[in-house]
């Protein structure tokens, strides 16, 4: 076995105590940033090999400006004529942050707290070394998600593969441009997530009926169980079916529906809730609230008439709260064809192991999306809640006794930074409790800057794709504490299919390529030039033109047609 | 023939006295030894010539500060005291800036060998100066220049680009490089001084 040939020779310590510095010539061009290095370090009498990552890179000899002037004249030729012959001239200074070594017991990276000595030479991390020690689970065991492999390294060389147990309780975030290849992403991680080893109970919210081709993993051989026989169930919910019962929305979420609710209506609106709660319990009807909504009108009407002589006016306006209240729930809800009074989707037949539900709320009004999917969340987390703590059994509606996984896309329109909606609340309530309760959530959003900040903080396994808008940037680099500095500044320049991974999914952040799915991607963008040339090659201009031209007037005697 | 060495500064820079009218029978004249003139120097009949380049130019007068008065005008001492007049020299410097081999073969930078006092130095060719500088593979090389430069003299930049003016004559084929060397010295040179980067 040869000794494989050294990348460079330790510098010197860098500006940072966990940094140093090596001079290489690089003439195999594999000191990328991002790349992985490594020297052996003697630690508590045992040889330990540290990782480092490279993430600087200065060339320090450099060829006189004046040498490039003549674009036909290689500067190399220059560089003979003075009497330089040496071949390659080139020597870079490459920054690398030291990781540390792989402690196999602790599952995490040691920082030995002292750089290399000058003169230590600094080798290429080994792919097997990297495939071990990067992932926090080995590619083929249960709770491991095969994401892709390496940047930095060929192809499937170095796979990497994030731990679904820390990203089942500690929730996920990918974040990502438009068209830098999140929904793509998102559909790996759920053919991972529903992969024969892992059989997971995922929900999807799909605003945008990107998910449909995910029912490919029905019947794929690649999804089915040699031994048991299994194969995932795919369960899509067209937005004609989405159905919420009434009696699951909040007082919240009947104010955030209702439009422009004065101060009185508001009023009125919360005795009504209260009435009809306190008549009826958890199950009542639209007829019943609006019932009750007159009734809590003439409650307040008649406690005000006992307190003080009411004008006639403010009588006048009050009588009209309820009617106009009354219009507005009208308008709303009952027109509408999810929210109705008896049912809603069994949480049950949302969530089962080995099941993923997509559900495609496009169609769907914004507002009525952001309820549909508070009332959804707010029932899965009470229905863990009510499983855990043994308040309900085997047979009731909210009996959920596993974990559940819900990935949102478009998760700035649930949890905006500028607003305070309804699925804000939910949602940061399962980001903080969620994993007592066996509740995850994976969000899936373009535009971080718009997101809650405090909900992107929380979700600590981070897919980070490329984000060129400096307000996102800056974002990301605000609540995505995991990823260093130099990670960042990668976003930019990182191609289609290309994600930073960092946080609890995996052992230190790595620069990954997507691996290919397995399944069609659903997100393709429309051919728009395709289609408008398609519209003349099928006849269709001449049919139009037929179809358009004027009718013809026959005139008597002249024996002659002509356009009228 | 130029002259004889009369003199070193140090391992690589020397002193020729260029010889004046009478002792040789065809004294060189101003353009044999101008600046930037290629000179060899034999180190031994079997080794190899030292190559140097004129690169300062000392007119020495014994008479300059006499201002008293003269026994003997100066056209009675050209008859009475010829010795004297002749005490009146041209002394080039020279820096070597490699070594031509019997065979032929050059190398460019510090010479192993030094010269010898009253060593002869004489102008090459135009010949010899294009094999001194032709590479085995036929190009052209100055690999003395960083030497050169290394000189610390005001005179180094010019002297270089005097050079490889004449280089650029010698190997009409090969002035696309010396092109690119002669506008970097050029530009610091002449705007280098005057505060243009780089």
């Amino acid at each position: 076995m040869t000794m494989p040939t050294p990348l460079g020779i330790t510098r010197g310590p860098g500006e940072s105590p966990h940094e140093y510095t090596l001079i290489t010539p690089d003439r195999s061009e594999t000191a990328r940033v991002g790349e992985f290095v490594t020297y052996t370090a003697r630690i508590a009498g045992e040889t330990c090999q540290v990782l480092g990552r490279i993430t600087g890179r200065q060339p320090v000899r450099l060829l006189p400006h004046g040498f490039l002037a003549n674009p036909e004249v290689p500067p190399e030729d220059v560089a003979a004529l003075v009497g330089y012959t040496g071949q390659a001239h080139d020597l870079f200074e490459i920054t690398v942050t030291i990781l540390g070594y792989y402690d196999s017991v602790l599952g995490d990276f040691i920082n030995p707290r002292l750089p290399p000595r000058p003169g230590t030479p600094i080798y290429l991390a080994d792919n097997d070394l990297l495939a071990r020690v990067l992932s926090k689970r080995a590619l083929k065991q249960t709770g491991a998600a095969h994401i892709g492999s390496l940047l930095s390294r060929e192809e499937g060389r170095v796979p990497i593969a994030i731990d679904l147990r820390a990203v089942t309780s500690t929730h996920l975030a990918v974040i990502a441009s438009t068209g830098a290849g999140k929904s793509y992403l998102a559909g790996v991680l759920v053919e991972e997530l529903m992969h024969p080893r892992n059989r997971a109970a995922v929900l999807i919210i799909d605003p945008h009926g990107e998910y449909g081709t995910l029912v490919q993993m029905a019947h794929h051989p690649a999804f089915t169980s040699n031994t048991d026989g299994y194969h995932p169930t795919i369960n899509i919910i067209r937005p004609n079916d989405v159905k919420v019962c009434i009696s699951t929305l909040t007082l919240g979420d009947l104010r955030y529906l209702l439009p422009d609710l004065s101060e009185r209506m508001h009023y009125v609106l919360g005795r009504a809730y209260g009435l009809v709660r306190r008549k009826y319990g958890d199950r009542w009807t639209l007829a019943q609230f609006r019932l009750a909504v007159t009734e809590a009108e003439r409650e307040i009407d008649g406690k005000k008439g006992a307190d003080e002589e009411p004008s006639g006016s403010e009588d006048a306006g009050s009588s009209g709260t309820a009617g106009a209240l009354i219009w507005r729930i009208n308008s709303r809800l009952e027109s509408s064809r999810i929210f109705n009074d008896f049912t809603s989707l069994p949480l049950p037949d949302l969530f089962q192991p080995g099941q993923c539900t997509v559900l495609q709320l496009n169609e769907v009004d914004q507002r009525e999306q952001q309820v549909v999917v508070a009332t959804l969340l707010r029932r899965l987390l009470q229905a863990r809640m009510n499983t855990e703590k043994n308040l309900v059994g085997e047979g009731d509606d909210t009996y959920l006794p596993y974990p559940a996984f819900v990935l949102i896309e478009e998760a700035h329109n649930f949890a905006p930074a500028s607003a305070d909606l309804v699925s804000s609340q939910i949602l940061k309530t399962i980001l903080s409790e969620g994993r007592k309760f066996g509740v995850a959530v994976g969000l899936i959003s373009q535009r971080p800057g718009k997101l809650d900040a405090d909900v992107l903080s929380q979700c600590m396994t981070q897919f980070i794709l490329r984000i060129v808008n400096p307000i996102d940037q800056n974002r990301v680099a605000e609540s995505v504490e995991s990823v260093g500095r130099d990670l960042l500044k990668e976003l930019p320049a990182l191609s289609k299919g290309q994600a930073i991974i960092a946080g609890a999914g995996v052992n230190t952040p790595v620069l990954c390529r997507v691996r290919k799915r397995i399944t069609d991607h659903g997100a393709e963008d429309v051919d728009a030039p395709a289609h408008w040339l398609e519209w003349f090659t099928k006849g269709r201009v001449e049919q139009q033109s037929r179809d358009q031209a004027l009718l013809a007037e026959y005139t008597r005697g002249k024996r002659k047609l002509h356009k009228s | 023939m130029l002259g004889k060495l009369s003199k070193s500064n140090s391992h690589t820079d020397y002193v020729c006295q260029i010889h004046g009218p009478g002792e040789v029978a065809a004294p060189p004249s101003p353009a044999d030894y101008a600046f930037g003139t290629f000179v060899r120097i034999p180190v031994d009949a079997e080794h190899t010539d030292l190559i140097g380049i004129i690169y300062d130019t000392v007119l020495l007068n014994p008479e300059l500060g006499n201002l008293g008065p003269r026994l003997s005008p100066p056209s009675d001492l050209a008859f009475f005291s010829p010795d004297y007049l002749a005490e009146k020299v041209t002394l080039v410097g020279i820096t070597v800036v490699g070594m031509l081999a019997p065979d032929g073969t050059p190398t460019h930078g510090v010479p192993p060998l030094a010269a010898q006092i009253d060593a002869p130095v004489a102008r090459m060719e135009d010949d010899a100066v294009r094999a001194f500088h032709r590479t085995p593979v036929g190009s052209v090389q100055a690999g003395y220049a960083p030497l050169l430069l290394a000189l610390g003299s005001p005179l180094a930049r010019y002297l270089l680009l005097r050079v490889i003016g004449d280089l650029e004559i010698l190997f009409p084929t090969q002035t696309a490089a010396l092109g690119v060397l002669r506008n970097e010295l050029a530009w610091q040179a002449a705007i280098g001084p005057l505060g243009g980067g780089l």
